[in-house]
Protein backbone atom coordinates (compact mmCIF):
# COMPACT_ATOMS: atom_id res chain seq x y z
CA UNK A 1 0.00 0.00 0.00
CA UNK A 2 1.49 3.27 -0.87
CA UNK A 3 2.66 5.76 2.30
CA UNK A 4 1.46 9.24 0.24
CA UNK A 5 -1.83 10.61 0.25
CA UNK A 6 -4.24 10.50 -2.77
CA UNK A 7 -3.13 13.31 -4.92
CA UNK A 8 -6.32 14.60 -5.89
CA UNK A 9 -8.20 14.65 -2.17
CA UNK A 10 -5.76 13.96 0.02
CA UNK A 11 -7.25 10.54 1.77
CA UNK A 12 -5.07 7.51 2.58
CA UNK A 13 -4.54 6.13 -0.60
CA UNK A 14 -4.75 2.21 -1.82
CA UNK A 15 -2.98 1.82 -5.39
CA UNK A 16 -0.92 4.08 -7.37
CA UNK A 17 -0.84 5.32 -11.29
CA UNK A 18 2.44 5.44 -12.70
CA UNK A 19 4.05 6.76 -8.73
CA UNK A 20 1.07 8.88 -8.15
CA UNK A 21 -1.25 7.50 -5.74
CA UNK A 22 -4.21 7.31 -5.73
CA UNK A 23 -7.77 6.27 -3.20
CA UNK A 24 -9.92 3.81 -4.29
CA UNK A 25 -12.25 6.09 -5.47
CA UNK A 26 -10.55 8.38 -7.29
CA UNK A 27 -8.12 5.72 -9.01
CA UNK A 28 -12.09 4.10 -10.30
CA UNK A 29 -12.51 7.48 -11.65
CA UNK A 30 -9.29 8.06 -13.31
CA UNK A 31 -9.18 4.85 -15.37
CA UNK A 32 -12.65 5.29 -16.17
CA UNK A 33 -13.19 5.81 -19.68
CA UNK A 34 -15.91 8.87 -20.06
CA UNK A 35 -17.26 9.28 -23.19
CA UNK A 36 -18.74 12.68 -22.55
CA UNK A 37 -15.66 14.51 -23.46
CA UNK A 38 -15.37 13.37 -27.01
CA UNK A 39 -19.87 12.96 -27.74
CA UNK A 40 -19.96 17.07 -27.03
CA UNK A 41 -17.23 17.35 -28.96
CA UNK A 42 -18.54 15.26 -31.77
CA UNK A 43 -22.03 17.09 -30.79
CA UNK A 44 -20.23 20.16 -31.44
CA UNK A 45 -18.79 19.55 -34.73
CA UNK A 46 -22.40 17.87 -36.00
CA UNK A 47 -24.19 20.86 -34.09
CA UNK A 48 -22.22 23.36 -36.11
CA UNK A 49 -22.42 22.36 -39.75
CA UNK A 50 -26.21 22.36 -39.04
CA UNK A 51 -26.26 25.93 -37.90
CA UNK A 52 -24.42 26.73 -41.09
CA UNK A 53 -26.34 25.09 -43.26
CA UNK A 54 -29.71 26.52 -41.28
CA UNK A 55 -28.32 30.02 -41.47
CA UNK A 56 -27.31 29.78 -44.85
CA UNK A 57 -30.41 28.26 -46.03
CA UNK A 58 -32.73 30.77 -44.23
CA UNK A 59 -30.90 33.48 -45.23
CA UNK A 60 -31.18 32.63 -49.00
CA UNK A 61 -34.85 31.71 -48.54
CA UNK A 62 -35.58 34.54 -46.36
CA UNK A 63 -33.44 37.30 -48.26
CA UNK A 64 -33.92 39.11 -44.76
CA UNK A 65 -33.04 43.30 -44.98
CA UNK A 66 -31.40 44.21 -41.85
CA UNK A 67 -30.76 48.23 -40.28
CA UNK A 68 -27.41 48.80 -39.18
CA UNK A 69 -28.31 48.07 -35.57
CA UNK A 70 -30.29 44.82 -36.18
CA UNK A 71 -27.04 43.29 -38.36
CA UNK A 72 -24.82 44.39 -34.99
CA UNK A 73 -27.27 42.20 -32.64
CA UNK A 74 -27.82 39.44 -34.78
CA UNK A 75 -24.29 39.06 -35.40
CA UNK A 76 -23.65 39.33 -31.89
CA UNK A 77 -26.50 36.81 -30.68
CA UNK A 78 -24.75 34.19 -33.83
CA UNK A 79 -21.50 34.41 -31.98
CA UNK A 80 -23.21 32.96 -29.19
CA UNK A 81 -24.77 30.02 -30.70
CA UNK A 82 -21.36 27.93 -30.60
CA UNK A 83 -20.47 28.20 -27.02
CA UNK A 84 -24.30 27.71 -26.70
CA UNK A 85 -24.50 24.45 -28.64
CA UNK A 86 -21.96 23.42 -26.90
CA UNK A 87 -22.85 24.05 -23.42
CA UNK A 88 -26.38 22.41 -23.95
CA UNK A 89 -25.49 19.32 -24.82
CA UNK A 90 -22.53 19.32 -22.23
CA UNK A 91 -25.22 19.99 -20.02
CA UNK A 92 -27.83 17.72 -21.30
CA UNK A 93 -25.09 14.67 -21.29
CA UNK A 94 -24.19 16.13 -17.56
CA UNK A 95 -27.12 14.50 -16.20
CA UNK A 96 -25.96 10.85 -16.34
CA UNK A 97 -22.37 11.68 -15.80
CA UNK A 98 -21.91 15.14 -13.49
CA UNK A 99 -19.47 17.60 -13.43
CA UNK A 100 -19.64 20.79 -11.30
CA UNK A 101 -21.86 22.93 -13.53
CA UNK A 102 -20.23 26.16 -12.41
CA UNK A 103 -17.21 25.01 -12.80
CA UNK A 104 -17.27 24.94 -16.36
CA UNK A 105 -19.15 28.25 -16.91
CA UNK A 106 -16.82 29.88 -14.76
CA UNK A 107 -13.74 28.32 -17.04
CA UNK A 108 -15.74 29.30 -20.10
CA UNK A 109 -16.53 32.90 -18.86
CA UNK A 110 -12.42 33.02 -17.92
CA UNK A 111 -11.64 32.25 -20.98
CA UNK A 112 -13.56 34.90 -22.68
CA UNK A 113 -12.03 37.39 -19.96
CA UNK A 114 -8.53 36.59 -20.73
CA UNK A 115 -9.52 37.13 -24.78
CA UNK A 116 -10.60 40.12 -24.33
CA UNK A 117 -8.13 41.45 -21.23
CA UNK A 118 -4.81 39.54 -22.49
CA UNK A 119 -4.96 37.78 -26.09
CA UNK A 120 -6.79 40.39 -28.22
CA UNK A 121 -4.91 43.52 -27.18
CA UNK A 122 -1.10 41.49 -27.39
CA UNK A 123 -1.70 40.55 -30.63
CA UNK A 124 -3.55 43.55 -32.01
CA UNK A 125 -1.93 46.43 -30.03
CA UNK A 126 1.21 45.09 -28.80
CA UNK A 127 2.53 43.29 -31.84
CA UNK A 128 0.11 44.74 -34.20
CA UNK A 129 0.19 41.77 -36.38
CA UNK A 130 -2.46 42.91 -39.61
CA UNK A 131 0.59 45.37 -40.00
CA UNK A 132 3.31 42.96 -40.86
CA UNK A 133 2.28 39.72 -40.97
CA UNK A 134 1.21 39.27 -44.54
CA UNK A 135 4.73 40.24 -45.64
CA UNK A 136 5.61 37.00 -46.67
CA UNK A 137 3.95 33.31 -46.10
CA UNK A 138 7.37 31.99 -44.00
CA UNK A 139 6.67 35.10 -41.86
CA UNK A 140 3.04 34.62 -41.96
CA UNK A 141 3.45 30.90 -40.64
CA UNK A 142 5.65 31.92 -38.02
CA UNK A 143 3.28 34.70 -36.93
CA UNK A 144 0.89 33.04 -36.39
CA UNK A 145 2.39 30.23 -34.46
CA UNK A 146 4.56 32.03 -32.28
CA UNK A 147 2.33 35.01 -31.35
CA UNK A 148 -1.01 34.04 -32.14
CA UNK A 149 -0.60 30.56 -31.73
CA UNK A 150 1.01 30.33 -28.28
CA UNK A 151 -0.26 33.02 -26.72
CA UNK A 152 -3.95 31.52 -27.22
CA UNK A 153 -3.18 28.15 -26.37
CA UNK A 154 -0.96 29.82 -22.85
CA UNK A 155 -4.05 31.67 -22.02
CA UNK A 156 -6.61 28.78 -22.14
CA UNK A 157 -3.85 26.56 -20.31
CA UNK A 158 -3.84 29.24 -17.66
CA UNK A 159 -7.55 29.58 -17.52
CA UNK A 160 -7.83 25.57 -16.88
CA UNK A 161 -4.33 25.32 -14.42
CA UNK A 162 -4.91 28.15 -11.90
CA UNK A 163 -8.44 27.29 -11.47
CA UNK A 164 -9.94 23.89 -11.43
CA UNK A 165 -6.80 21.91 -12.24
CA UNK A 166 -6.06 21.46 -8.53
CA UNK A 167 -9.40 21.02 -7.52
CA UNK A 168 -11.01 17.44 -6.00
CA UNK A 169 -13.36 17.85 -9.05
CA UNK A 170 -10.94 17.19 -11.46
CA UNK A 171 -10.74 14.01 -10.62
CA UNK A 172 -10.55 11.88 -14.66
CA UNK A 173 -8.27 12.10 -17.50
CA UNK A 174 -10.86 13.25 -19.53
CA UNK A 175 -11.33 16.67 -17.57
CA UNK A 176 -8.78 18.28 -18.42
CA UNK A 177 -10.10 18.56 -22.47
CA UNK A 178 -13.76 19.57 -20.71
CA UNK A 179 -12.86 22.63 -19.33
CA UNK A 180 -9.46 23.66 -21.93
CA UNK A 181 -12.77 23.32 -24.34
CA UNK A 182 -15.03 25.42 -22.15
CA UNK A 183 -11.80 27.96 -22.13
CA UNK A 184 -11.55 27.27 -25.85
CA UNK A 185 -15.26 28.31 -26.74
CA UNK A 186 -14.84 31.60 -24.53
CA UNK A 187 -12.16 32.50 -26.05
CA UNK A 188 -13.68 32.09 -29.43
CA UNK A 189 -16.76 33.40 -28.43
CA UNK A 190 -14.94 37.16 -27.57
CA UNK A 191 -12.76 36.90 -31.15
CA UNK A 192 -16.21 36.40 -32.31
CA UNK A 193 -18.00 39.44 -30.83
CA UNK A 194 -15.15 41.83 -31.36
CA UNK A 195 -15.05 40.70 -35.06
CA UNK A 196 -18.37 41.82 -35.19
CA UNK A 197 -18.19 45.11 -33.55
CA UNK A 198 -15.26 45.87 -35.34
CA UNK A 199 -16.93 45.07 -38.70
CA UNK A 200 -19.97 46.88 -37.52
CA UNK A 201 -22.09 43.97 -38.53
CA UNK A 202 -21.25 41.53 -40.77
CA UNK A 203 -22.79 39.68 -44.25
CA UNK A 204 -24.80 37.14 -42.68
CA UNK A 205 -23.94 34.68 -45.19
CA UNK A 206 -20.08 34.85 -44.81
CA UNK A 207 -20.35 35.77 -40.98
CA UNK A 208 -21.73 32.43 -39.93
CA UNK A 209 -18.97 30.78 -41.73
CA UNK A 210 -16.32 32.90 -39.87
CA UNK A 211 -18.04 32.21 -36.26
CA UNK A 212 -18.42 28.69 -36.88
CA UNK A 213 -14.94 28.25 -38.24
CA UNK A 214 -13.08 30.15 -35.03
CA UNK A 215 -15.22 28.15 -32.80
CA UNK A 216 -14.18 24.80 -33.99
CA UNK A 217 -10.49 25.33 -34.12
CA UNK A 218 -10.24 27.30 -30.88
CA UNK A 219 -12.45 24.26 -29.31
CA UNK A 220 -10.11 21.82 -30.89
CA UNK A 221 -6.82 23.15 -30.32
CA UNK A 222 -7.57 23.60 -26.56
CA UNK A 223 -8.71 19.78 -26.16
CA UNK A 224 -5.42 19.16 -26.93
CA UNK A 225 -4.41 21.59 -24.45
CA UNK A 226 -6.99 20.30 -21.89
CA UNK A 227 -5.25 16.03 -22.83
CA UNK A 228 -1.85 17.17 -21.82
CA UNK A 229 -3.49 18.58 -18.85
CA UNK A 230 -5.70 15.68 -17.71
CA UNK A 231 -2.11 13.34 -18.39
CA UNK A 232 -0.20 15.65 -16.23
CA UNK A 233 -2.35 15.75 -13.77
CA UNK A 234 -3.27 11.72 -13.37
CA UNK A 235 0.10 10.35 -14.50
CA UNK A 236 4.03 11.17 -13.42
CA UNK A 237 4.86 12.46 -16.29
CA UNK A 238 8.24 14.20 -17.76
CA UNK A 239 8.56 17.94 -16.93
CA UNK A 240 8.96 18.24 -20.94
CA UNK A 241 5.23 16.97 -21.37
CA UNK A 242 3.34 20.08 -20.74
CA UNK A 243 5.48 21.99 -22.59
CA UNK A 244 5.37 19.72 -25.21
CA UNK A 245 1.33 19.73 -25.43
CA UNK A 246 1.45 23.67 -25.53
CA UNK A 247 3.84 23.65 -28.52
CA UNK A 248 1.96 21.46 -30.19
CA UNK A 249 -1.30 23.64 -29.50
CA UNK A 250 0.80 26.24 -31.15
CA UNK A 251 1.95 24.69 -33.32
CA UNK A 252 -1.44 23.66 -34.94
CA UNK A 253 -3.67 27.32 -34.20
CA UNK A 254 -0.47 28.62 -36.15
CA UNK A 255 -0.63 26.56 -39.18
CA UNK A 256 -4.34 26.52 -39.27
CA UNK A 257 -5.14 30.05 -39.20
CA UNK A 258 -2.55 30.67 -42.23
CA UNK A 259 -4.09 27.73 -43.63
CA UNK A 260 -7.33 29.28 -43.24
CA UNK A 261 -5.87 32.71 -44.98
CA UNK A 262 -4.74 30.56 -47.71
CA UNK A 263 -8.08 28.72 -48.58
CA UNK A 264 -10.53 31.63 -48.13
CA UNK A 265 -8.17 34.04 -50.22
CA UNK A 266 -7.79 31.47 -52.98
CA UNK A 267 -10.90 31.91 -53.95
CA UNK A 268 -11.14 35.77 -54.72
CA UNK A 269 -13.60 38.24 -53.52
CA UNK A 270 -17.10 38.41 -54.96
CA UNK A 271 -18.30 41.99 -56.09
CA UNK A 272 -20.04 42.51 -52.85
CA UNK A 273 -17.21 42.39 -51.06
CA UNK A 274 -17.34 39.38 -49.33
CA UNK A 275 -14.45 36.37 -49.45
CA UNK A 276 -16.43 33.38 -52.47
CA UNK A 277 -14.97 30.28 -50.70
CA UNK A 278 -15.82 30.49 -46.69
CA UNK A 279 -16.84 26.62 -47.16
CA UNK A 280 -13.58 26.09 -47.68
CA UNK A 281 -12.26 27.16 -44.44
CA UNK A 282 -15.43 25.44 -42.56
CA UNK A 283 -14.64 21.99 -44.85
CA UNK A 284 -10.69 23.00 -43.34
CA UNK A 285 -12.03 23.23 -39.52
CA UNK A 286 -14.31 20.01 -39.54
CA UNK A 287 -11.40 18.01 -40.66
CA UNK A 288 -8.83 19.23 -38.15
CA UNK A 289 -11.81 18.87 -35.33
CA UNK A 290 -12.95 15.27 -36.33
CA UNK A 291 -9.73 14.85 -36.36
CA UNK A 292 -8.21 16.09 -33.09
CA UNK A 293 -11.22 14.77 -31.30
CA UNK A 294 -10.56 11.14 -33.00
CA UNK A 295 -6.79 11.44 -31.68
CA UNK A 296 -7.15 13.04 -28.43
CA UNK A 297 -9.85 10.15 -27.64
CA UNK A 298 -7.87 7.23 -28.27
CA UNK A 299 -4.94 8.56 -26.52
CA UNK A 300 -7.19 8.52 -23.61
CA UNK A 301 -8.48 5.43 -23.91
CA UNK A 302 -5.23 3.63 -24.81
CA UNK A 303 -3.42 5.12 -21.98
CA UNK A 304 -6.21 4.08 -19.61
CA UNK A 305 -6.10 0.65 -20.89
CA UNK A 306 -2.30 0.52 -20.82
CA UNK A 307 -2.82 1.45 -16.58
CA UNK A 308 -5.07 -1.27 -16.54
CA UNK A 309 -3.13 -3.56 -17.54
CA UNK A 310 -0.25 -2.51 -15.32
CA UNK A 311 -2.52 -2.91 -12.34
CA UNK B 1 13.31 6.06 -2.45
CA UNK B 2 9.55 6.59 -0.45
CA UNK B 3 6.38 6.86 -1.88
CA UNK B 4 6.60 10.48 -0.14
CA UNK B 5 9.73 11.64 -1.73
CA UNK B 6 8.41 10.05 -5.15
CA UNK B 7 5.30 12.01 -4.65
CA UNK B 8 7.40 15.26 -3.79
CA UNK B 9 9.55 14.89 -7.26
CA UNK B 10 6.34 14.78 -8.71
CA UNK B 11 5.04 18.06 -7.33
CA UNK B 12 8.51 19.50 -7.99
CA UNK B 13 8.78 17.96 -11.65
CA UNK B 14 4.77 19.73 -12.46
CA UNK B 15 6.06 22.80 -10.82
CA UNK B 16 9.44 23.06 -12.64
CA UNK B 17 6.95 22.36 -16.05
CA UNK B 18 5.03 24.79 -15.37
CA UNK B 19 7.63 27.35 -14.88
CA UNK B 20 8.93 25.82 -18.33
CA UNK B 21 5.34 26.55 -20.01
CA UNK B 22 5.55 29.95 -18.92
CA UNK B 23 9.23 30.73 -19.98
CA UNK B 24 8.32 28.63 -23.57
CA UNK B 25 5.96 31.44 -24.15
CA UNK B 26 7.65 33.88 -23.25
CA UNK B 27 10.55 32.59 -25.71
CA UNK B 28 7.54 32.36 -28.31
CA UNK B 29 6.64 36.00 -27.90
CA UNK B 30 9.90 37.05 -27.50
CA UNK B 31 10.62 35.41 -30.87
CA UNK B 32 7.83 36.70 -32.63
CA UNK B 33 8.90 40.59 -31.81
CA UNK B 34 12.34 39.42 -33.29
CA UNK B 35 10.58 38.35 -36.07
CA UNK B 36 8.45 41.68 -36.25
CA UNK B 37 11.35 43.68 -35.84
CA UNK B 38 13.21 41.88 -38.29
CA UNK B 39 10.04 42.34 -41.17
CA UNK B 40 9.54 45.67 -40.37
CA UNK B 41 13.15 46.99 -40.81
CA UNK B 42 12.97 45.48 -44.31
CA UNK B 43 13.84 47.79 -46.76
CA UNK B 44 14.56 47.84 -50.66
CA UNK B 45 17.19 50.31 -52.47
CA UNK B 46 15.97 52.83 -54.94
CA UNK B 47 18.28 55.84 -56.46
CA UNK B 48 17.05 58.48 -58.61
CA UNK B 49 18.59 62.25 -59.57
CA UNK B 50 22.19 61.20 -58.08
CA UNK B 51 19.73 60.00 -54.97
CA UNK B 52 19.95 57.09 -53.08
CA UNK B 53 17.84 55.69 -50.25
CA UNK B 54 16.36 52.66 -48.68
CA UNK B 55 12.02 52.35 -48.38
CA UNK B 56 10.51 49.60 -45.71
CA UNK B 57 9.81 46.89 -47.88
CA UNK B 58 5.96 46.85 -48.10
CA UNK B 59 5.18 50.37 -48.96
CA UNK B 60 3.62 51.23 -52.25
CA UNK B 61 6.04 53.70 -53.71
CA UNK B 62 7.23 55.41 -56.77
CA UNK B 63 9.97 57.31 -58.58
CA UNK B 64 8.88 60.97 -59.87
CA UNK B 65 8.60 63.18 -62.60
CA UNK B 66 10.38 66.61 -62.42
CA UNK B 67 10.82 67.75 -58.38
CA UNK B 68 9.85 65.10 -57.06
CA UNK B 69 12.19 62.15 -57.10
CA UNK B 70 10.42 59.65 -54.27
CA UNK B 71 7.10 59.38 -52.94
CA UNK B 72 6.29 56.26 -50.81
CA UNK B 73 3.17 55.07 -48.87
CA UNK B 74 2.58 52.60 -45.61
CA UNK B 75 -0.48 51.05 -46.83
CA UNK B 76 -0.72 49.56 -43.65
CA UNK B 77 -1.41 52.98 -41.91
CA UNK B 78 -4.29 53.76 -40.15
CA UNK B 79 -6.12 57.47 -41.14
CA UNK B 80 -3.71 59.89 -43.24
CA UNK B 81 -0.95 57.12 -45.00
CA UNK B 82 2.17 57.88 -43.62
CA UNK B 83 4.27 59.02 -46.31
CA UNK B 84 7.79 59.46 -46.99
CA UNK B 85 8.62 61.85 -49.96
CA UNK B 86 11.52 63.40 -51.46
CA UNK B 87 11.97 66.58 -54.09
CA UNK B 88 14.68 68.20 -55.21
CA UNK B 89 14.54 72.64 -55.92
CA UNK B 90 17.31 74.43 -58.09
CA UNK B 91 18.82 76.74 -55.87
CA UNK B 92 21.03 79.59 -56.38
CA UNK B 93 24.89 79.62 -55.24
CA UNK B 94 25.36 80.28 -51.29
CA UNK B 95 21.70 79.49 -50.66
CA UNK B 96 20.71 78.96 -47.36
CA UNK B 97 18.28 76.40 -46.36
CA UNK B 98 16.02 79.02 -44.32
CA UNK B 99 15.50 80.45 -47.44
CA UNK B 100 13.60 77.52 -49.09
CA UNK B 101 11.70 77.03 -45.88
CA UNK B 102 9.86 80.62 -46.36
CA UNK B 103 8.88 79.35 -49.80
CA UNK B 104 7.58 75.65 -48.95
CA UNK B 105 5.60 77.56 -46.11
CA UNK B 106 3.98 79.61 -48.61
CA UNK B 107 2.99 77.31 -51.21
CA UNK B 108 1.64 75.23 -48.09
CA UNK B 109 -0.21 77.65 -46.65
CA UNK B 110 -2.40 78.41 -49.58
CA UNK B 111 -2.77 74.69 -50.17
CA UNK B 112 -3.24 72.81 -47.43
CA UNK B 113 -6.41 73.63 -45.02
CA UNK B 114 -5.07 75.21 -41.23
CA UNK B 115 -1.50 75.03 -42.24
CA UNK B 116 0.62 75.92 -39.02
CA UNK B 117 4.65 75.57 -39.18
CA UNK B 118 4.77 74.37 -35.47
CA UNK B 119 9.31 74.44 -34.99
CA UNK B 120 12.06 75.64 -37.06
CA UNK B 121 15.61 74.84 -36.31
CA UNK B 122 19.20 74.53 -37.82
CA UNK B 123 20.66 71.27 -37.36
CA UNK B 124 23.30 68.83 -38.45
CA UNK B 125 22.30 65.52 -40.02
CA UNK B 126 25.01 62.91 -40.41
CA UNK B 127 27.37 65.79 -40.95
CA UNK B 128 25.63 67.69 -43.19
CA UNK B 129 23.90 70.74 -42.68
CA UNK B 130 20.45 70.55 -42.62
CA UNK B 131 17.35 72.64 -41.64
CA UNK B 132 14.18 71.19 -39.75
CA UNK B 133 10.26 72.45 -40.18
CA UNK B 134 7.40 70.70 -38.07
CA UNK B 135 4.16 71.26 -39.27
CA UNK B 136 0.64 70.75 -39.33
CA UNK B 137 -2.41 70.68 -41.42
CA UNK B 138 -6.01 68.99 -41.76
CA UNK B 139 -6.64 66.77 -44.26
CA UNK B 140 -8.90 68.18 -46.70
CA UNK B 141 -10.18 64.73 -48.36
CA UNK B 142 -10.31 65.48 -51.87
CA UNK B 143 -12.94 62.11 -52.26
CA UNK B 144 -16.45 63.51 -51.59
CA UNK B 145 -17.29 60.16 -51.09
CA UNK B 146 -15.01 59.56 -48.30
CA UNK B 147 -17.12 59.09 -44.87
CA UNK B 148 -14.04 59.35 -42.79
CA UNK B 149 -13.85 62.76 -40.66
CA UNK B 150 -10.63 65.14 -42.18
CA UNK B 151 -7.26 63.87 -40.44
CA UNK B 152 -5.05 66.00 -38.35
CA UNK B 153 -1.89 65.76 -40.18
CA UNK B 154 1.65 66.17 -38.48
CA UNK B 155 4.79 66.27 -40.92
CA UNK B 156 8.44 67.49 -41.11
CA UNK B 157 10.62 68.72 -43.71
CA UNK B 158 14.82 68.26 -43.58
CA UNK B 159 15.88 70.66 -45.91
CA UNK B 160 19.78 70.02 -47.47
CA UNK B 161 21.32 71.97 -49.76
CA UNK B 162 23.25 70.19 -52.60
CA UNK B 163 25.43 72.36 -55.31
CA UNK B 164 22.85 74.46 -56.85
CA UNK B 165 19.94 72.21 -55.83
CA UNK B 166 17.81 72.06 -52.13
CA UNK B 167 17.00 68.20 -51.45
CA UNK B 168 13.63 68.20 -49.03
CA UNK B 169 12.81 65.30 -47.37
CA UNK B 170 9.30 65.80 -45.79
CA UNK B 171 7.35 63.12 -43.15
CA UNK B 172 3.87 63.22 -42.69
CA UNK B 173 1.28 60.62 -40.81
CA UNK B 174 -1.39 60.98 -38.85
CA UNK B 175 -1.34 62.87 -35.93
CA UNK B 176 -1.43 59.78 -33.55
CA UNK B 177 0.61 57.69 -35.54
CA UNK B 178 3.39 60.71 -35.52
CA UNK B 179 5.36 59.67 -32.63
CA UNK B 180 4.84 55.83 -33.46
CA UNK B 181 6.38 55.80 -37.30
CA UNK B 182 9.10 58.72 -36.46
CA UNK B 183 12.01 55.88 -35.56
CA UNK B 184 11.38 54.51 -38.60
CA UNK B 185 11.25 57.70 -40.38
CA UNK B 186 14.89 58.79 -39.20
CA UNK B 187 16.09 55.03 -40.50
CA UNK B 188 14.99 56.02 -43.59
CA UNK B 189 16.48 59.81 -43.28
CA UNK B 190 19.38 58.11 -42.45
CA UNK B 191 20.08 56.02 -45.30
CA UNK B 192 19.76 58.69 -48.08
CA UNK B 193 22.87 59.15 -50.14
CA UNK B 194 23.21 62.14 -52.51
Amino acid sequence: MPDSPCCICGQPSTKTIRHRAFCEKHYATATRERPLAWRSLAAQIGGLVVFVAVIYGLQWIIQPIFTPTTLFFTGVALSLVPAFIWLSFFYQQDRVEPEPKGYVLGVFVLGGLLAAAVGAPLVNQVFRLSEWIYADPLTAILGNILIVGFTQEFLKYAAVRYTVYGLPEFDEATDGIIYATAAGLGYATVLNIQFIIASQGVDIGAGVFRIVVTALAQASFAGVVGYFLGRAKFEDEPVWWMPLGLSLAALGSGVFNWLRGQVTQGGGVTVSGSVATPWIALVLAVVVAVGITALVTWLIRRSIQLTLAEA
Amino acid sequence: MTMLASLKTSLNRDQLGEWLVIALTLSALLLGWGLRATVESRTMGFTADGITARVPAGWLWRLGSGMQVLHATDPASAGFSTTYNIETRPVVADAKPEQLVGVLSLERGQRLTAYRVLDQQPLIINGREAYKTTFVYVEANPTLTHKDLPSVVHGVDFVFINGSRAIIVTYEADENAYDTDFAEFRRFLDSITF
